[in-house]
């Protein structure tokens, strides 16, 4: 109550405090935190990137959902961080979900785009299913609503036909990845 | 640090010199669905230190990992091994035995997983003294019933009394396991009651049954549930892949 409290306040002063709120292990409370987070829009985004938890992969991951959910350009260094380095495929997936949405910056295009892409195709390497998953949704994204440079954008159909095939073992991502190709018409 | 490659994973289990080797080392062959020759003998070896007195904790613990890689492996050269270590007097043994035998679908194991519940609440789903734990591992022997998939009135008999255990996670395991052998959507009705469950280990507990059972109809409700959405995503991906429903994948999406 007193989450949805702070948050129906409206105030980037609040930031701080719900980010705390997010490291409870209260999921029904982080959820209340999360969408009140987002709320407040991008004003928050400084705030956001000094207030990962290192010891609390579950803050982490509210903290980078938020982030990409803002889809601020400024958030770019830390998602590709976050998709690198951190331990936990709730980060990672939250982190490939942000390549994939994030707003371009117009002046910086091209950089941007390329350093969003190169996430998504390391994305699709991961270990773990999830994050898989989300680089074969982040790809069709970024496919089919922004013109991508013609080599990256034939690597990323590979990725997406390799995900699609035998070579993928979760069943739910092969899924995925042939309904992005699908869409793309590609197949 | 580099990755090992599988032929050192393979020696360092072999090796007896260094239990922490050996407990990862069984850990990664099941992990990565290991297919070295000598995985399966030398998984198998480790169950050995079981029969020790006293066991030593260190070795325990590999045999334990081994039992887990073998249910990832599901190969039936360790199909005896698992069904006679469901009669160990170890708890833990029992209760990583009967999860590799249901992951591994094994019907020949039903007969005796029954039999560790045929006591029923007053017998196998009592509390044991002073610990958290019951007579039996009655959550892991109830679900593997219901991966194992033998639906016979025997079945169902011995699983229905657990609905009204006063523990909710033995409650949804059960009902989770006559979801899957009836396919009755009363059973699914009463584990998303349990999605309203004040405690949050509950409420993941019931979201994850749901998934394992692939029941559609659930997916609002876990949709709306107030758990972590890795966790949704996990019991999404078990009903995307039992209905093969594209839009479940589209519910997905919106929660990565």
């Amino acid at each position: 109550e007193a989450t949805r409290a702070l948050c129906a306040l409206g105030d980037p002063e609040a930031a701080g405090t719900l980010v705390k709120v997010l490291g409870f292990n209260n999921p029904a409370v982080a959820g209340v935190a999360t969408q009140g987070l987002i709320q407040l829009g991008r004003d928050i985004v400084p705030t956001l990137l000094v207030s990962l938890d290192a010891r609390n992969y579950g803050a982490r991951a509210w903290v980078v959902k938020v982030l990409s959910a803002l889809r601020d350009p400024r958030g770019l260094d830390l998602l590709e961080h976050a998709l690198n380095a951190d331990i936990a495929p709730s980060v990672r997936r939250s982190a490939t979900r942000g390549l994939a949405d994030l707003e371009i910056d117009p002046s910086l295009k091209d950089q941007q785009l390329q350093r969003c892409m190169q996430g998504l195709l390391k994305a699709g390497h991961d270990d773990e299913w999830v994050v898989r998953y989300a680089a074969a949704f982040g790809l069709e994204q970024r496919l089919r609503t922004t013109t991508v440079d013609p080599s990256i954008a034939d690597q990323a159909v590979a990725m997406l036909q390799n995900l699609a095939s035998d070579a993928e073992d979760a069943r739910v991502v092969r899924h995925r990845a042939v309904l992005a190709l699908q869409r793309l018409n590609l197949e | 640090m580099e990755p090992l490659t599988e032929s050192q994973v393979i020696e360092n289990l072999r090796q007896t010199e260094d239990p922490s080797a050996q407990y990862y080392a069984a850990w990664w062959l099941g992990k990565m669905r290991s297919q070295h020759p000598d995985a399966i003998p030398l998984l198998l070896a480790t169950l050995g230190a079981l029969d020790d007195s006293p066991v030593d904790p260190d070795r325990r613990g590999v045999a334990l990992n081994a039992i887990r890689a073998m249910g990832l492996l599901k190969d039936e050269r360790t199909d005896g091994a698992l069904l006679d270590r469901l009669h160990s007097n170890d708890y833990s043994v029992r209760e990583e035995a009967a999860r590799s035998l249901g992951t591994m679908g094994s019907h020949a194991a039903a007969e005796a997983i029954r039999s560790l519940l045929a006591s029923g609440l007053d017998g196998a789903g009592r509390e044991q003294p002073s610990t958290p734990l019951l007579q039996e591992p009655c959550e892991a022997l109830l679900e593997a019933l219901g991966d194992i998939g033998i639906n016979d009135a025997a079945t169902l008999a011995t699983i229905k009394p657990f609905t009204r255990h006063h523990r909710p996670l033995i409650c949804s395991a059960a009902c989770r396991a006559l979801l899957q052998l009836t396919g009755d959507s009363c059973w699914g009705e009463q584990l998303t009651q349990l999605l309203l469950h004040p405690e949050a280990l509950v409420r993941r507990g019931a979201l994850l049954d749901l998934g394992a059972a692939g029941w559609t109809a659930a997916v609002p409700m876990i949709q709306a549930a107030a758990v972590e959405p890795s966790l949704k995503l996990v019991a999404l991906r078990g009903i995307a892949e039992n209905s093969g429903n594209q839009q479940v994948l589209d519910v997905m999406d919106a929660l990565l």
